[in-house]
């Protein structure tokens, strides 16, 4: 019975981690707003954090802090949970960064729709009208 | 083994003092980045060193032995693409005189993570230091302070590498699902009973998309056209040029321990095939130059994967010869090109108006095609012998590879052709910058000394190779402290190895 | 729909399919997972924290931490380059308002100030004893500083003294480990005793290396929303 009923939880969080997953990856590919994009992989990483959380469970066990009540229980594996807290970080830190190149796309060209972006890439480099434009251009490093 | 351990601790200690020393001293901002890569090389020298006396080491981080702690494996291909990452970004910095703090901060931070993804022997740790590589591209793609373009290219290269990253992270998770472990050498004990059945494998076809962006491996790489049109030609060089040879090494690492004699290297040759086809018949109706790169890259790049994916040192010597002579040529093309940003049409007659770069890009890009005894040639005839002696569908790859030669011919042809016409005066193109002839020559003079020594190269490419496909001595030297004391690892299948 | 779309849909069906395939054929027993039993075995007694997350976070896997430590700075250091403003450039959006949100709004979030830091701070030092740790406390502790910035956008941030902190905790960090390193000979070693699992100053110098790791995340985090409210 606690095999069947540990069979269910697993199926249960694996299935919800790879529904997480499945709305994440549609939201990235079908949609064409920019902070939809954005949404669609803070799911995408919520999804596979939860998989990855889901693999070290164990039938029974509970939290690994040692305390007066978990004494001699059986514990579930720490090392995902580990890897987990390192995946949210590295989201939140890809997730910023994202932010803030949508405030710049937004700034330059107005518009928040990612079609309108991919023309305007396709268009580089544009016409230049004068030659001596070329050197004012060429400010970078 | 202090040394291994400082090559990554350097960086990232450098990194974090730049923000204070600049508010007191700013001008040793600028000499901050070349003192640590020049302590990295004497580093990585001195491992070289230590490492053809007495053979791959293996250390451990916090005292806690392998597989509970995370462990560094130094041979000698992780410490020679180490020194190809320290001298490429030491070239890189000859002459960037208008580099600001943040921008040094991500190379000395890519440095690091580089370092560290070479010598890493844990399947996470390798994830987290691709991260720490991939969010310091994506902002170093951003940095053209003037142009939105490049804001714009390096978010759809950040939402495409963000993706594959979860995505690989999801393979990651498959994998501790299956095996329970994460350190490369107890995978790879445990790999042929649990890694290579189909989940196994769905479990690589998800790693590979996972290192496959920064790769440029097909059909992951629409944004590398995007990127490298974008973004100041130096941080292209860094990215093409550099990185991603370390990526594709990560996936050699991968195949050779945990995924050999399946048909993870099928997988491999496929996307390689895809990608070499697609990548030069775009260079071929590409319209302007940097554009061509780009393309040209991806190409170089899959080839470098289809040498991977032949099983055995030959393919692997292929490989790493095809990916330090593309480190080679094409940051200087990228730097050539810095003020041939045009449409191609508009390059006419260019090469009499700087006849020392013309030469140059047409030295670069015979090297590239592959003639002989240029080290393209070499580097591709390794490629071809080695798909010729593996049979299967590695003869049938190879005709693919000499189409793909020829169309690489056909297109790098036409734009010399286009500069050396004497019709028009090119309009908006200058003569390059002297501050970035200065690395060209450099590197071309290096191809040339190449060209001199080839045959001690190839012997010592040999050699490196097949040190790399030794599996066997990959997880004695790791796993040697805990084979001895096996009374805690009972609970699961092990198989003491001959050493 | 165009092919972008379509072949997008098509990975996606594949995945899907592939995925829930993968769920019928994965171990659901633990007894694989021997690396996590025998941390589980030997951390009170090797590092002495009573929370083991804490353990293989800090301890069996410090160089993870460290990497998690740097990707926050590249964000933040690229967030910074993106958004400051070149010198001379006028602002293109319009100044955000200075105008207050509200009174409750104001009120309440100079009321929650000192609960938030005496929460974060709590969460970073008992890291080693209960669910928590650096990276839950830094961000509480970020929230504390980015409230009055949700309450009026404009209000002044000092990255000085964000930057500054964050450069001196990650200093620290990397010392403690350099430390361990020409000490013991290991990068990142926990330094000094275990203790006994449950008492506030145990597992040596793992609750340094949290307040470290919880001071840098906060300012951080703290900093990089400054720059995104003020573009």
């Amino acid at each position: 019975m606690l095999v069947e009923e540990a069979a269910w939880l697993y199926v249960f969080a694996y299935l919800g981690a790879i529904g997480l997953i499945l709305l994440g990856l549609y939201g990235l590919v079908m949609s064409r707003h920019l902070i939809r994009m954005l949404l669609g992989l803070s799911l995408l990483e919520a999804g596979v954090n939860l998989f990855l959380i889901a693999a070290g469970y164990r039938p029974g066990g509970v939290a690994p802090i040692l305390t007066e009540a978990t004494r001699g229980l059986l514990m579930v594996d720490p090392i995902p949970q580990a890897l987990v807290l390192t995946a949210i970080v590295i989201g939140v830190g890809v997730q910023a960064l994202a932010l803030a190149l949508v405030i710049k796309v937004y700034q330059a060209y107005g518009t928040l729709d990612m079609d309108a972006l991919t023309a305007h890439i396709a268009a580089v480099p544009v016409a230049r009208s004068a030659p001596t434009s070329v050197s004012a251009e060429e400010a970078s490093p | 083994m202090i040394g291994a351990v400082l090559l990554v601790v350097l960086p990232f200690f450098g990194a974090f003092l730049l923000p204070l020393l600049h508010r007191h001293y700013p001008p040793v901002t600028y000499w901050a980045g070349p003192v640590v890569l020049i302590s990295n090389l004497v580093i990585a020298l001195g491992l070289w060193y230590g490492v053809s006396e007495v053979g791959p080491q293996s250390i451990i981080f916090g005292g806690f032995a392998a597989p509970l702690g995370i462990t560094f494996y130094i041979d000698p291909l992780a410490v020679l693409f180490v020194m190809m990452l320290n001298a490429g970004c030491l070239v890189l910095w000859l002459g960037a005189w208008h580099r600001r703090l943040h921008e040094e901060i991500l190379i000395l931070l890519i440095t690091g993570a580089g370092c560290g993804l070479m010598l890493s022997g844990d399947l996470f740790n390798l994830y987290v230091f691709f991260e720490i590589m991939a969010v310091a591209s994506y902002g170093l793609a951003a940095s053209r302070r003037h142009g939105p373009d490049s804001h714009a290219a390096s978010l759809r290269f950040l939402l495409l590498g963000a993706t594959a990253s979860s995505l690989g992270l999801l393979g990651i998770a498959l994998i501790y699902a299956l095996t329970g472990t994460l350190n490369l050498s107890h995978l790879a004990i445990l790999a042929p009973s649990t890694l290579h059945g189909p989940v196994g494998l769905a479990a690589f076809a998800l790693l590979l998309i996972g290192f496959g962006v920064k790769a440029e491996l097909f059909p992951l790489n629409t944004w590398v056209q995007e990127v490298y049109a974008t973004s100041p030609p130096r941080i292209s060089a860094l990215l093409a040029g550099i990185v991603s040879k370390l990526a594709l090494v990560v996936v050699l690492r991968l195949l050779l321990l945990l995924y050999s004699d399946t048909s993870a290297h099928l997988l491999l040759l496929t996307v390689g095939l895809l990608g070499l086809v697609s990548a030069e018949l775009a260079a071929w109706r590409a319209t302007d130059l940097r554009r061509v790169l780009a393309y040209s890259s991806v190409g170089q790049l899959s080839l470098m994967a289809i040498a991977f994916s032949i099983p055995g040192p030959a393919g692997v010597m292929a490989g790493i010869a095809l990916g330090l002579h593309h480190a080679l040529v094409k940051p200087a093309l990228f730097l050539l090109t810095e003020s041939w940003q045009a449409r191609l049409h508009e390059l006419r007659g260019l090469a009499w108006l700087c006849r020392c770069s013309a030469f140059a890009f047409v030295l670069l890009a015979l090297s590239l095609i592959g003639v002989p005894p240029l080290p393209g040639f070499w580097a591709k005839f390794w490629l071809l012998q080695a798909g010729f002696a593996a049979g299967g569908w590695y003869q049938t790859a190879l005709w693919i590879v000499l189409l793909s030669v020829i169309i690489e011919t056909a297109y790098l042809l036409r734009i010399t052709r286009l500069l050396f016409a004497r019709q028009a005066s090119p309009r908006f193109c200058e003569p390059p910058q002297r501050r970035n002839l200065a690395p060209v020559l450099l590197l071309g003079g290096v191809l040339m000394l190449v060209t001199l020594s080839v045959a001690p190269i190839g012997d010592g490419l040999r050699r490196i190779a097949q040190q790399t496909v030794d599996t066997g001595t990959y997880i004695n030297y790791t796993l040697s402290a805990w084979q001895d004391d096996k009374s805690h690892w009972n609970s699961f299948p092990t198989r003491r190895l001959t050493p | 729909m165009n092919l972008r779309e379509f072949a997008g849909l098509i990975f996606l069906l594949g995945l899907g399919v592939l995925l829930i395939a993968v769920l019928t054929t994965l171990p659901y027993s633990n007894s694989l997972t021997g690396v996590g039993n025998n941390i589980l075995a030997q951390a009170p007694a090797e590092v002495g924290t009573a929370n083991i997350v804490t353990a293989v976070v800090l301890a069996y896997r410090g160089l993870d931490t460290l990497g998690e430590l740097l990707i926050l700075f590249v964000a933040s250091t690229a967030v910074g380059m993106i958004l400051s403003k070149a010198p001379g450039t006028a602002s293109v959006t319009p100044p955000l308002s200075n105008t207050s949100t509200g009174f409750v709004f104001s009120a309440a979030a100079s009321l929650l100030f000192p609960f938030l830091i005496l929460l974060g701070s709590y969460v970073i030092l008992h890291g080693h004893l209960t669910p928590g740790g650096g990276f839950q406390g830094g961000a509480i502790l970020a929230a504390a500083f980015f409230i009055p910035i949700l309450v009026s956008p404009a209000s002044p941030f000092k990255h000085a003294v964000s930057s500054l902190l964050e450069t001196v905790a990650g200093l620290v960090f990397i010392g403690i480990g350099l430390v361990a390193l020409f000490g013991s000979g290991y990068f990142l070693a926990p330094l000094g005793h275990p203790g006994t699992p449950g008492a506030l100053l145990s597992a040596g110098s793992l609750p340094f290396l949290y307040l470290a790791v919880g001071i840098k995340v906060g300012a951080e985090l703290a900093g990089i929303v400054a720059h995104l409210a003020q573009p």
